[in-house]
């Protein structure tokens, strides 16, 4: 019997962690989606651009994308465990699957999926709550990183700049970043926390270009300065000629991508 | 008679007067300055003139050398591609901000000052752009100081202020005679010799954001690290008005550098 739960709380407090320990331990197959939260009186949803799914794949390559109309059959699957990821600042009055928001229920409903459990982080036991916070306002600012690769020190001083409030107060940044010998990072960070998470994921794109992969950069907080942020990003990414400077010699470390050069 | 040294001043005015102010106050009237008068901060002109109007004696900082020679140092010495850009920008802003006149004071500068056995130099003797860190090997520091014939080598550069006494130095030398096959060893004792570095006033990194200097007192030979308040918030403001990137006022408001240090930090440019 497939079951699907709706997982929901507010920014940084561990969702997505949950979810992938969830699915680690999960003996039988898992879906997941991650759903557009509503935004509320002052407080803005994220924009997330699969970040998360993204993140949850390298992790459990098996894992179905439930966005996906020819997965979603995968609903049906015996011992499927389908996770539903929700942006919610505040929780329901009540618990149970009956007091979830209907503009929630209808997005769930399109894509046939009926949750048979709402957890809600602040509020169900099970769930841990020491990052979870409360907000009374939030900003959000995104910025699509796809094709983008960093020069690793830049997105060092970057992110070090980022998390101690050189672009506003900044309460949560998630991302995922290229760095030019094809790794990526997923990075991680909320003001509760001590220092930032930087995990590293298990695909690696080969030395041979652009790689080919969700990356994107959300950042939640107040009086965030979009302006520069993106000025400072520009003046981190590689450009093709300097990407290509760090890349050759990896190529030539690999012979049979020497001549592969994009 | 005490007199004291000052050095990466980064045209930080506020910083500078407040300095400047302390010295007076204790009746210091022997100022060396190590350079590094502009880059980064938004007053060079102000900078500049308020020393050439003290009449300080200051050698050439690598800013200094820079905005007379032009941006050609290596990329290396900078740790990143966001460092390089940023000190790209603050070179170009600076050049285009500073007169005529005050060019002609930074490329009059010498790149060292000597008084009896005290030397005085931005990096080290051997470069502006060289860094001589609190850590660096005990041998190689003496011999920056050794072969410069300086008992006190006075410099600034890395922005931490330091003494470091380099003592028990010794070393061996095998002496091989051309009239025959022996050889006689030689131990030669190296006195003691002391590198001081004089930290920054206009961008410190010492771990807050005042800015030191140090006085150095020549009759008992002992030196005191001063660190002073001065008001961080006008200066950043003056970055702000200045059109400088705004995240410059935010790094010197948390006492970080303006953009990195230097990865390697004892590279040296190859010019």
């Amino acid at each position: 019997m497939s079951q699907t739960w709706l997982i929901s709380g507010p920014p940084g407090c561990g969702k997505t962690s949950w979810i992938l320990t969830t699915i680690r331990s999960h003996p039988g197959s898992c879906g997941y989606l991650r759903l557009s939260g509503l935004s509320e009186d002052g407080l803005e949803q994220g924009h997330d651009a699969g970040i998360d799914l993204a993140w949850l794949k390298d992790q459990c390559p098996q894992l179905q994308d439930l966005s996906k109309p020819d997965q979603q059959c995968a609903d049906r699957i015996d011992d499927q465990l389908n996770l539903i990821e929700l942006q919610q600042y505040r929780p329901p009055a009540h618990p149970g699957v009956d007091e979830i928001d209907p503009r929630i229920s209808n997005q769930l409903k399109a894509l046939q999926l009926q949750p048979d459990r709402a957890l809600h982080f602040g509020r169900e036991p099970e769930l841990p709550e020491q990052d979870t916070l409360e907000f009374n306002r939030l900003e959000a600012w995104s910025v699509s990183l796809h094709d983008s690769v960093w020069d690793p020190n830049s997105l060092s001083s970057f992110w070090f700049e980022l998390v101690n409030g050189a672009y506003g107060d900044v309460y949560r940044a998630k991302a995922l970043m290229n760095l030019p010998d094809g790794r990526a990072f997923f990075c991680n960070w909320i003001v509760s926390q001590q220092g930032s998470q930087f995990l590293p994921l298990e695909v690696v794109e080969p030395p041979t270009g652009r790689p080919n992969r969700a990356s994107e950069l959300v950042v939640q907080g107040k009086a965030l300065d979009g302006m520069g942020m993106q000025s400072t990003i520009n003046d981190c990414l590689l450009s093709d000629a300097v990407l290509d400077m760090h890349q050759a010699p990896l190529r030539e470390q690999q012979p049979d991508l020497s001549q592969a050069k994009r | 008679m005490a007199h004291a040294v000052i050095s990466c001043l980064h045209a930080n005015l506020a910083a500078v007067e407040a300095v400047l102010a302390d010295i007076d106050q204790q009746g210091i009237n022997t100022i060396t300055c190590l350079g590094d008068l502009v880059g980064y901060g938004p007053q060079p002109n102000e900078v500049v003139e308020l020393m050439r109007q003290r009449a300080i004696p200051t050698c050439q900082g690598c800013w200094d050398e820079d905005i007379i020679d032009g941006l050609n140092a290596c990329e290396c010495s900078y740790p990143s591609q966001l460092a390089e850009r940023r000190g790209h920008l603050a070179h170009q802003w600076t050049d285009a901000e500073m007169t005529a006149e005050n060019k002609r004071f930074l490329a009059s500068l010498p790149t060292s000052l000597r008084r009896d056995k005290l030397l005085f130099v931005h990096g080290s003797p051997n470069s502006q752009h060289e860094y001589l860190l609190p850590d660096m090997n005990a041998f190689a520091a003496l011999e920056r100081v050794e072969t410069a014939g300086a008992e006190t080598l006075f410099c600034g550069h890395t922005h931490q202020p330091y003494v470091r006494e380099l003592r028990g130095g010794s070393i061996r030398v095998r002496v091989q005679h051309n009239d025959s096959s022996s050889s006689e060893e030689q131990d030669m004792t190296l006195p003691m010799r002391r590198i001081v570095n004089a930290g920054s006033v206009g961008e410190p990194r010492h771990g807050n954001t005042q800015a030191t200097y140090v006085i150095h007192d020549e009759a008992t030979n002992d030196l005191t690290i001063r660190e002073v308040s001065y008001d961080v918030a006008k200066t950043c403001q003056a970055i702000i008005d200045a059109g400088l990137p705004e995240v410059f006022a935010w790094r010197l408001s948390h006492g970080f550098e303006y953009a990195e240090r230097a990865d390697d930090a004892s590279h040296v440019c190859e010019r």
